[in-house]
């Protein structure tokens, strides 16, 4: 494909069975990629493409009898793998082939130190003696840029951080010099900054050892920063597949062209004139500390900082973004907001009215203003409820009558754009995106002033995403509604936020209207944010989507 | 190709029917149902098969089974049919499972409900209390229990309910511990749900489905303990009880074999129909069982 370069791995016309009775027979059809050496090949599809299933073939890790390949053929370096015995693709994996996985706390053994880890990678491979692979293994940490790799070795998975552990995943995956690596979203876990030394480190490796890279993704901004080339999955079938800079800059097939679309564009809206609207929601000095038990003999641990001195207005109409990494107290002030979690101190004020110091009653009637919208649309909905039921269980208890919140909840369906069929569903027949919707409704039914948002779409593919926050940002409108938008994601806080605050440690770092904060940022840290943002030099192409 | 995400895939079969499904593929399961509806037709049909009070003179003591047309199944040392025993006395033992399954459940729920859902200190001395249950051996507890109130069937029931509900208690803690994490409990907190409804019309209905498993094992163990309690002489003597045929009837062991054996059958099936059809809730009720 690219010339000189020598082909490590073939798959050519790969064809995966599920199991009667799934969705669809087959899993991947008519599958054909190469990964040469040196090069990095992005996978790219929705949840539920099959870009796992094909990384699992390639390990030959499918779930056999149920999943399995039933036609075509795996070559690494000329060989088939699928004519090879279990034991010959035993010798084969970790010392050819090595996989990278999503998240690096379960695919370490926690009982076990890093050093013990890599070192039995090197027990199982090769013939080296005790002190050798020590050697070796701290020889790869340092590659990995670990920090101080001589006390890694000796340490926990848990005594280090995320980050530090998906370096230790590379550095395992990588201590055998494989000829390719299999890397199944490898950094969707980790938080931006992270993810960018990530990926830098991933690509610095690749050069030196010039092993091919079979790179598995949904995010376009990763794509971006790091692909050769691209292949784009759909339902289990490969619609285009190019050089990266076709692909991303001009996708031809319509599914590419709906994928690339629907990646936010970092354009902050521009600034509405706000200062005449009222102000709905107050917060003024919050302040939350985790008291963290210690054991009966351990001693005692120092009590975390969640929210330091936390201030902030928002008027009606508007949206205000929370952005932080993880740990920096974000969810904790959306928790706060709507008291799930009480504060140790400060003041929160919907309309004038506190919310903090509210008795049970008065609390009952001021959470009709405030509403919430969860992250986790499987896990926030009653799974033993049906959709009319969970819509209409507010406003139920707020004292309207049974047969008006049903009629209202039924109203409300339409609203978010589901069929009124849905009412007498269980959540568990819906996919992510109409779940958040329902979500989105269940909060509406209470005719809210305030909706607290706490990473409402970020488990959620990517046209998907573009479709739940199309919808939020026309309600806002169309009901006046004010939203506290919290999330992690800075190319959906773009999109929707008019202003934004950045937080790190519990605290504001900056505040202010997204346009200025994306065009000049002024605190260390919102730049280092920003400058992290995977893809951040491509600009997606303005495509009409037919 | 672009795929709206409101078009609804079509609609689920209902959840009874699934349910059915799934325990239908167990095989064990479904003969556990089997002996456990011959078990109730028996209790049903007492009065019409076997009519009379079981406790009379109903032929010569000690008749062997399959002898005399009019006791087919023998009678004991006293002259009382075997046969009309063991229908009357299914009676007796569904009535003990069910009532002390139910009491020592809704103790279990509530206790384990409260302590896993407030948590902390409440959690704390619900515990402690559960605890101290658990350290007494239960029969030995029911024992003392009996011997105290007395052994009408009444205090007997109660009494093995109260001896029996830690292990739903610490059960249901232990659902409502994960459950009340979920964010569908911080979002009915949102609604400004209170804390009974969610505990009981939120979480409960999510956390019950171990909890029915285990009360097929509950209801067996109170089969058995009431047959303990009679075979040791405790029961309530007013009633043909299975276990207190097997206690009359193993005074005539050595001579009289069947006197105690078809009792001692008749609650083995019983506990074994309840610990399949168990076996066979637990697969219907397992989330993770796709069909």
């Amino acid at each position: 494909m690219t010339g000189e370069r020598k082909t490590i791995l073939d798959i050519r016309d790969l064809q995966i069975s599920l199991p009667a009775g799934g969705d669809r027979p087959h899993a991947l059809w008519d599958f054909n990629l190469t990964v040469g050496e040196g090069e990095i090949v992005c996978l790219v599809g929705e949840s539920g493409s099959g870009k796992s299933l094909a990384a699992s073939a390639a390990m030959r890790l499918l779930p056999e009898p149920h999943v399995h390949v039933s036609k075509g053929s795996i070559s690494l370096d000329g060989t088939d793998l699928l004519s090879l015995s279990e034991r010959q693709m035993r010798d084969v994996r970790g010392d050819r082939i090595a996989m990278i996985f999503q998240e690096p706390m379960t695919a370490l053994n926690p009982q076990k130190t890093v050093g013990w880890q890599i070192d039995e990678v090197l027990r199982l491979h090769t013939r080296l003696n005790k002190a050798e692979r020590k050697a070796r293994a701290i020889e790869i940490l340092t590659d990995v840029h670990i920090p101080d790799p001589a006390s890694a070795y000796n340490a926990y998975p848990h005594q280090i951080s995320g980050g530090q552990r998906q370096r230790v995943m590379i550095a395992m995956a990588l201590v055998l010099k494989p000829r390719l690596i299999i890397a199944d979203e490898p950094t969707t876990a980790l938080d931006v900054t992270t993810q960018k030394q990530i990926l830098k480190l991933i690509k610095e490796l690749q050069q030196l050892h010039g092993t091919g890279i079979l790179f598995i993704t949904h995010d376009f901004g990763v794509v971006a920063e790091i692909a050769d080339r691209i292949a784009v999955l759909s339902l289990g079938e490969l619609v285009e597949q190019g050089p990266a800079d076709q692909i991303l800059n001009n996708p031809q097939h319509p599914y590419t062209r709906k994928l690339i679309a629907a990646v936010p564009a970092l354009t902050p809206p521009p600034e509405k004139a706000m200062s005449k609207e009222p102000v709905v929601l107050e917060a003024k000095a919050l302040r939350k500390t985790f008291a963290a038990r210690g054991g009966f003999l351990s001693g005692k641990r120092n009590p975390v900082i969640a929210v330091k001195d936390l201030t902030f207005e928002l008027r009606r109409g508007e949206t205000l973004g929370v952005v932080g990494e993880s740990g920096s107290g974000k969810t904790t002030v959306s928790r706060i907001v709507t008291r799930l979690l009480e504060a140790d101190s400060g003041e929160v004020s919907i309309d004038g009215r506190d919310i903090i110091s509210a008795s049970k009653a008065e609390l009952r009637a001021l959470r009709k203003d405030i509403q919430m919208v969860f992250q986790d649309p499987m896990a926030s909905l009653n799974p033993r409820r049906r959709v009319v039921e969970l819509i209409a269980q507010g406003p139920i208890i707020q004292g309207v009558p049974r047969e008006t919140a049903y009629a209202r909840a039924r109203e409300l369906l339409s609203l978010v754009e589901l069929p009124a069929a849905a009412a007498n569903r269980y959540p568990h027949e819906f996919s992510g995106g109409q779940r958040q919707r329902i979500g989105i409704a269940r909060a509406l039914a209470m005719e809210p002033r305030v909706i607290v948002a706490d990473e409402p779409v970020s488990a959620l593919d990517v046209s998907v995403q573009a479709q739940v926050l199309r919808l939020l940002a026309d309600l806002r409108d169309r009901l006046h509604l004010s939203l506290l938008f919290v999330t992690h994601d800075l190319r959906v806080a773009a999109q929707l936020c008019d202003k934004v605050i950045v937080m790190s440690k519990g605290e504001i770092v900056e505040a202010g209207p997204t346009a200025r904060v994306f065009a000049d940022p002024q605190h260390p840290y919102t730049r280092s944010l920003l400058d992290s943002i995977p893809g951040r030099g491509w600009e997606p192409p303005v495509l009409s989507v037919a | 190709m672009s795929i709206p995400d409101t078009i609804l895939t079509p609609p689920a079969p209902p959840r009874s029917l699934v349910l059915w499904r799934r325990f239908r593929r167990n095989r064990a399961a479904v003969l556990g149902l089997a002996l456990f509806i011959i078990v109730v037709l028996m209790a049903a049909l007492a009065d019409v098969v076997t009519p009379g009070d079981p406790l009379r003179l109903a032929g010569t003591p000690l008749t062997a089974p399959l002898s005399v047309a009019e006791n087919p199944w023998g009678t004991d040392q006293l002259g009382r049919d075997i046969m009309s025993g063991i229908f009357h006395g299914a009676r007796i033992s569904l009535a003990i499972g069910v009532v002390a399954t139910i009491i020592s459940i809704a103790i279990g729920i509530v206790i384990g409900a409260v302590a896993g859902y407030f948590g902390g200190r409440v959690d704390g001395a619900l515990m402690r209390v559960t605890e101290a249950f658990q350290t007494i051996p239960s029969f030995v507890l029911l024992l003392t229990l009996v011997a105290i109130f007395g052994s009408s069937i009444e205090n007997i029931v109660i009494a093995i309910g109260v001896v029996s509900w830690t292990a739903p208690a610490r059960m249901v803690r232990a659902e409502f511990m994960s459950l009340r994490k979920r964010e569908f409990v911080d979002a009915a907190r949102n609604l400004g749900v209170s804390d009974i409804s969610i505990i009981f019309r939120e979480i409960l209905p999510n956390a019950l489905p171990p909890v029915i498993v285990f009360a097929s094992v509950v209801m067996a163990t109170a089969i058995l303990m009431e047959s303990a309690l009679a075979f040791l002489g405790l029961g309530d003597p007013n009633y043909a009880s299975w276990g207190n045929m097997i206690g009359q009837g193993r005074a005539v062991l050595r001579t009289a074999w069947f006197c105690s054996v078809i009792p001692g059958m008749a609650i083995l099936l019983t506990v074994l129909s309840f610990s399949l059809m168990g076996e066979g809730l637990n697969d219907a009720l397992n989330p993770r069982q796709k069909k």
